[in-house]
């Protein structure tokens, strides 16, 4: 019992950690990218990035495993190295990343715009390359936008469910995330243990939001919030 | 040695500017969205005109026929911005020292604490830039901006956000600058009094243009036209035809005023008689006399607004014209004569102070 417990919590674990690293750097590079971006493909690719976020998980779940699948491109692509996706942990990831990237890059984005212009020019005039802007400037400024992102992508990867069911299944021990494990454990009348994994999920997600909320209340008194170089 | 020649055209503005300084303070006057700020951001390479050549010292920061585009970043340009864009996450000696970190630290700490203690903010060091006032911040970007030795400084409206009181003693400071920094400097402003204290040659500009850009007192001494006079403080504009020319001495017959007027100006001599010019006057030039006599018209005074040092009034000649414009006249209040409205009064305009301008 405990290890049937366990399982899904590892898994979990893994898979919010892994997946909050990969949409942190993928969606602060898009947000940064398309904040100075311009041309008239920009509302196109805007809305390209944030559709995950309005379609329902099972049609964004339908689509990587038409994606990823045998005869899909990326599956083919990954069939050359022996590796099947579908069905295995790194879909847990891939589905969670899909689902989250647009809440990371829609609150970083709205983060770098926000940063005055002319700071990031000043900056620009003292000599330094578009890269130490970026990071001694625009990301410090832009700070606490980006960590209200990443404790929603934290918790919305915890909690997702629909894409990940389609493309990763129910593999106890594998691919069973707390979510798809909760939902497996009531049809089979396993009440009990949903329980368990229930009060787990609202012990993580409760500790999330206090500490973001103890962050904001603390931040405006520590200025020097990213240290500089 | 800084040169400059710029166009860019935007929907609804054109920008075409056109000047060199060597060494000195230039300010560029002129009214909002002629396109000051944006000379800034062309020199400095954080906008792109459409083309241009813009040279500094030995090195050449932009070409376009070439396609020379430096980097801002390589382009040794200090920037004070009008909202002085400090960076609200580091301390006023990492602000200070953002240029200069590549140098050993200890370098970097003498530097750092000698401009600020030539820009009077030692001891502020520790602090952020939103627990400082206004004119500290303003100190502290001007710091930041000289730190890593730009071979020109760009300050754009530097003082337009702070009171008088702190805006004087800026202004002295930024003309002791000279002191210890030897290059360049540009700066823009909408105010006449300050442009002149500080630089030594004014660019008027007007949409987008550079109208006149010399010394600074050939500039209000002769401007260059209708637009120049009046951005230059010269309230009292009217229009005439020559009548006669000797050696530097003109006489213009002024409609509007009902008379003749005499002006003696060097420049008289690139006028000829019978030519249509426009000639015009400061307020504080022109004098109320007790008697008639050359320059002298009897004026009515129709309204009269008092400041705390200054009085001004405003007169309309006593004559039949019907096409008449107030002419303004400034008194110091020690030495002004007790007039009030609807009385007349003799006004005498010193033939060395009225300019006349082509157009």
């Amino acid at each position: 019992m405990t290890e049937s417990i366990l399982a899904p919590l590892w898994i979990s674990c893994k898979t919010v950690l892994t997946t909050t690293v990969i949409t942190f750097f993928l969606g602060i590079a898009a947000a940064r990218w398309m904040a100075h971006y311009s041309s008239k493909w920009k509302s196109l690719i805007d809305g390209i990035f944030i559709l995950p976020l309005v379609l329902p998980p099972t049609v964004v779940g339908f689509g990587l495993l038409l994606l990823f699948g045998k005869n899909g491109p990326l599956g083919e692509f990954f069939s050359w190295f022996n590796t099947t996706i579908v069905f295995s942990w790194p879909a847990t990831v891939i589905a969670a990343v899909v689902m989250t990237f647009p809440l990371m890059y829609m609150s970083a984005r709205a983060g770098f715009e926000q940063v005055d212009i002319n700071v990031e020019n000043a900056a620009r005039t003292l000599g330094a390359s578009e890269w130490r802007v970026f990071w001694t400037v625009t990301m410090p400024m832009a700070w606490p936008s980006v960590v209200a992102a990443t404790v929603l992508t934290l918790a919305r990867a915890l909690g997702e469910f629909g894409a990940t069911l389609m493309i990763a299944g129910n593999i106890p021990g594998k691919t069973a995330t707390i979510p798809v494990a909760i939902y497996f454990d009531i049809q089979a009348g396993h009440n009990d243990r949903a329980l368990i994994l229930v009060g787990i999920v609202l012990v993580i997600s409760f500790v999330s939001l206090a500490v973001l909320a103890y962050w904001k209340r603390k931040m405006p008194r520590t200025t020097g919030f990213l240290v500089s170089e | 040695m800084l040169e400059v020649r710029i166009k860019k055209s935007l929907p609804g503005f054109n920008l075409d500017v056109n000047f060199s300084i060597n060494q000195e303070i230039l300010a560029i006057l002129g009214p909002s969205g002629s396109g000051k700020t944006m000379t800034l951001q062309c020199i400095a390479g954080l906008i792109q005109p459409d083309k241009g050549y813009i040279k500094l010292n030995d090195k050449v920061l932009l070409d376009s026929a070439k396609g020379i585009k430096l980097k801002p970043r390589v382009r040794r340009v200090g920037f004070v911005f009008q909202n002085y864009a400090l960076f609200p996450h580091l301390t006023v000696e990492d602000n200070i020292a953002y240029g200069i970190n590549h140098l050993p630290k200890d370098e970097v700490k003498t530097r750092v604490s000698e401009l600020m203690a030539k820009t009077h903010i030692a001891g502020l060091g520790s602090r952020f830039p939103r627990q400082l006032s206004a004119g500290q911040q303003q100190r502290v970007s001007l710091a930041r901006a000289l730190a890593p030795e730009p071979e020109l400084l760009l300050l754009d409206e530097p003082f337009s956000a702070l009171d008088s009181q702190v805006k004087e003693r800026l202004e002295l400071e930024l003309m002791n600058l000279q002191n210890y920094y030897k290059g360049n400097i540009l700066f823009v402003t909408h105010d006449l009094t300050e442009g002149y204290k500080i630089a030594s040659k004014i660019a008027v500009y007007e949409s987008g243009r550079v109208v006149q850009c010399d010394y600074k007192n050939k500039v209000i001494g002769s401007p260059a036209n209708r637009t120049v006079a009046r951005l230059t403080g010269v309230r009292n504009i009217m229009q005439g035809t020559i009548e006669s020319i000797k050696g530097s001495t003109a006489r213009v017959m002024v409609p509007e005023l009902g008379g003749k007027l005499k002006i003696t100006k060097d420049d008289v001599a690139n006028f000829t008689v019978n030519q249509i010019v426009t000639i015009g006057i400061r307020p504080e030039y022109i004098h109320i006399v007790d008697h008639p006599g050359e320059n002298t018209f009897l004026c009515k005074a129709d309204r009269i607004v008092e400041g705390v040092s200054l009085i001004n009034c405003f007169f309309y000649a006593s004559n039949k014209n019907t096409e008449r414009h107030w002419i303004e006249v400034s008194l110091h209040k020690a030495h002004a004569p007790l007039i009030t409205e609807g009385h007349e009064c003799y006004v005498y305009l010193p033939p060395e102070h009225i300019v006349i301008i082509k157009d």
